[in-house]
């Protein structure tokens, strides 16, 4: 079991984060949100529909800004950054896996897994042998040439954790990974993510099951866009 | 705003090659190949009708200049026009003697009218001439003309006093007659010549195919005319023409110029060229209508594309794309297609060309013009096509494009 290092920058860091939009009346979707995470945690983040953590997953994303309060990632101040700035924050820092798996039809799963490193300045050559070593790594080494088409809903999810890990980033922000799974990929694809933390992989979990939040090892429960509770864990065991 | 973040080691830039744009512009049309080739068609025929038509007009052009190099534009015509009194008026007896004097002048041929018609044999009423025309012609009359002979022999200084006629192309035709066999005879005025020789159509002078042509000597010995010539045909050095043109009408007449017509006979074939200019631009018109149409229908489809992969939008969003790395996306997705139209429908347009001239038996001309036009439109239309998609697609939040619902 990897423990947080404290050497490293912090992965993310929200300070006094609000984010509020616009209408009658103004929907505070985050209140005054203050958390930290640091580098080899794994971190589930808890939450009903409706708690704050879709507006949660954009800001640590740095896909939104915050109303108010500042956003740390890799120790650096987001503040200000323009879109050239904030995209190339994106495309080292942070690895992103989605609900739906948002793989690009029509492409090999290599292809896809390349993607994840296009927007970061490497070699067309060091793109694929880098994609093919994470297919590898995810256990999809039989798969390289397949179409999404042509693999499960559980193999498509982890072409898809390639993607976010080829870049090496600082931490994978995983919202719902396991919501269009049955419970047997869920549970397989569970272990993949548990053991990648093992390797040291920051790990940040948006789920609303219960089941799949267990599997971290800090859980923060979010309610009405504020934390409600955030509390470290004794791995397996959920603890309210 | 930006510059604080500038050169810093740990703040990294987000990148995509020149060659990674164009592949990932291709991408989009890669997945959806018939949509691809559907929304690329309209500019194909746009580019293809606009290079067959300048190809298919130069093509036609350098024919004609072809022809009118073969046939000379040195040549004038000159002949009796409209005077003052009523009635005929006619060149002056000496008028080809007084041609020959003028300097640059290296050929003088003369034809006269002949009155009477020209039948097949002497059974026909005289009212039925078919239109044929007799001329007494000189010697050097097709040499002037650069006529050639589809059968027979022209008139020798011989023959020109014997019962011999050479018909012209449309007078053979009328007569219905196509080859020379043997002593076939026909009757001009009303005296039985023999056929001697038939000619190719004369571009320069079209009215000597409606002509049986026979000596001066044998029209005056056989037909009792001795008129002297209606029409004098001119060759000058090129270099002079023009001002052998213009002292013509003097030096034919000098008492009455005004009744001395002067023509240039290659000028009819240029305003022949002219004319298909008209023809040309309506088709480079419509074929600029196709290519509007092309480029409202690849606009469409980019607006289309935009809206169907907002989530691809977004997912670049996240693994690092900047706005303008989305932009130029889309930008280079409507290049790629307006380009590969256009460029099919240069190479069609080029072949229809190449068709078209081989059965005309023309040169084949493709204007440089045309490709570089054809290519620089197809560029400049997928740009304007492409811009406002493009521009949507990059505007797209990436919260807003990652939306599933």
């Amino acid at each position: 079991m990897a423990l947080a290092d404290e050497s490293l920058p912090k992965a993310v860091e929200l300070k006094r984060v609000s984010k509020s939009y616009a209408g009658t009346p103004p929907v505070n979707a985050l209140s005054d949100v203050s958390i930290s995470v640091s580098r080899g945690e794994f971190l589930g983040i808890i939450g009903a529909s409706g708690s704050g953590k879709t507006t949660f997953l954009h800001i640590v994303g740095t896909l939104t800004n915050p109303t108010f309060g500042s956003v740390f990632i890799n120790g650096l101040d987001t503040a200000g950054m323009s879109d050239r700035v904030l995209a190339g924050m994106r495309s080292k820092y942070i690895g992103f896996v989605f609900q739906e798996y948002f793989l690009l039809q029509g492409f090999t799963a290599t292809e896809n897994v390349e993607n994840g490193l296009l927007y970061s300045g490497i070699s067309a050559s060091e793109r694929r042998d880098r994609s093919e070593a994470m297919l590898e790594r995810v256990g999809l080494s039989h798969r390289l040439t397949h179409l999404p088409n042509e693999m499960s809903g559980g193999e498509q999810q982890r072409v898809a954790i390639a993607r976010a890990l080829v870049h090496s980033p600082s931490f994978i922000l995983a919202d719902e990974p396991t919501g269009n799974l049955d419970s047997k990929n869920t549970e397989s694809l569970m272990e993949l993510l548990v053991s990648l933390n093992d390797e040291g992989t920051t790990m940040i979990l948006i789920t609303h099951d219960l089941d799949v939040a267990a599997m971290s090892k800090r859980q923060v429960t979010l309610r009405d866009g504020r934390i409600l509770s955030d509390s470290y864990v004794q791995q397996g065991s959920v603890n309210d | 705003m930006t510059d604080q973040f500038n050169n810093r080691p740990d703040i990294p830039v987000s990148h995509l090659g020149v060659l990674d744009i164009i592949r990932v512009g291709g991408s989009g049309l890669k997945t959806r190949r018939f949509r691809a080739v559907l929304s690329a068609i309209g500019i194909t025929i746009g580019i293809a009708t606009l290079v067959g038509i300048l190809g298919l007009s130069e093509s036609g052009s350098a024919d004609l200049i072809k022809e009118l190099d073969a046939l000379g534009t040195n040549l004038l015509t000159v002949q009796a026009g409209e005077g003052f009194q009523a009635g005929q008026v006619s060149l002056p007896a000496d008028a080809a003697s007084m041609i020959k004097r003028i300097d640059p002048v290296y050929e003088v041929a003369t034809i006269s009218r002949v009155s009477g018609g020209v039948f097949r044999n002497d059974l026909i009423e005289d009212g039925r001439t078919r239109g044929i025309t007799i001329f007494a012609g000189d010697l050097n009359l097709v040499k002037a003309q650069r006529g050639s002979l589809k059968a027979g022999a022209y008139l020798t200084d011989t023959t020109s006093e014997f019962p011999i006629v050479v018909l012209g192309a449309v007078a053979a035709e009328r007569l219905g007659i196509s080859e020379i066999l043997g002593d076939q005879k026909i009757v001009v005025g009303d005296t039985w010549f023999t056929v001697g020789g038939i000619l190719n159509p004369l571009h320069l002078a079209a009215d000597l195919d409606r002509g049986a042509i026979i000596g001066y000597g044998a029209a005056e010995k056989f037909l009792d005319h001795d008129d002297p010539a209606d029409v004098v045909y001119v060759r000058a050095y090129p270099e002079h023409v023009n001002d052998v043109r213009s002292v013509m009408a003097a030096t034919v007449n000098p008492q009455n110029p005004e009744e001395v017509q002067v023509s240039r006979a290659s000028d009819v074939l240029e305003a022949r060229a002219a004319a298909t200019t008209t023809f040309t631009s309506l088709f480079v018109g419509l074929g600029a209508v196709a290519l509007l149409v092309g480029g409202v229908g690849i606009a469409n489809v980019m607006v289309m594309a935009v809206i169907e992969r907002r989530n691809e939008i977004g997912l670049r969003r996240a693994l690092g794309a900047t706005r303008f790395h989305i932009a130029s996306q889309f930008l280079t997705e409507s290049l790629l297609l307006s380009t590969i139209g256009g460029v099919t429908g240069i190479l069609i347009g080029i072949l229809a060309t190449a068709v078209f001239t081989i059965i005309k038996d023309w040169i084949l001309v493709i204007p440089g013009y045309a490709i570089m036009g054809g290519i620089i439109s197809s560029i400049l239309i997928g740009g304007i096509a492409g811009f406002y998609p493009a521009l949507r697609a990059a505007n797209l939040s990436p919260t807003e494009a990652l939306r599933t619902k």
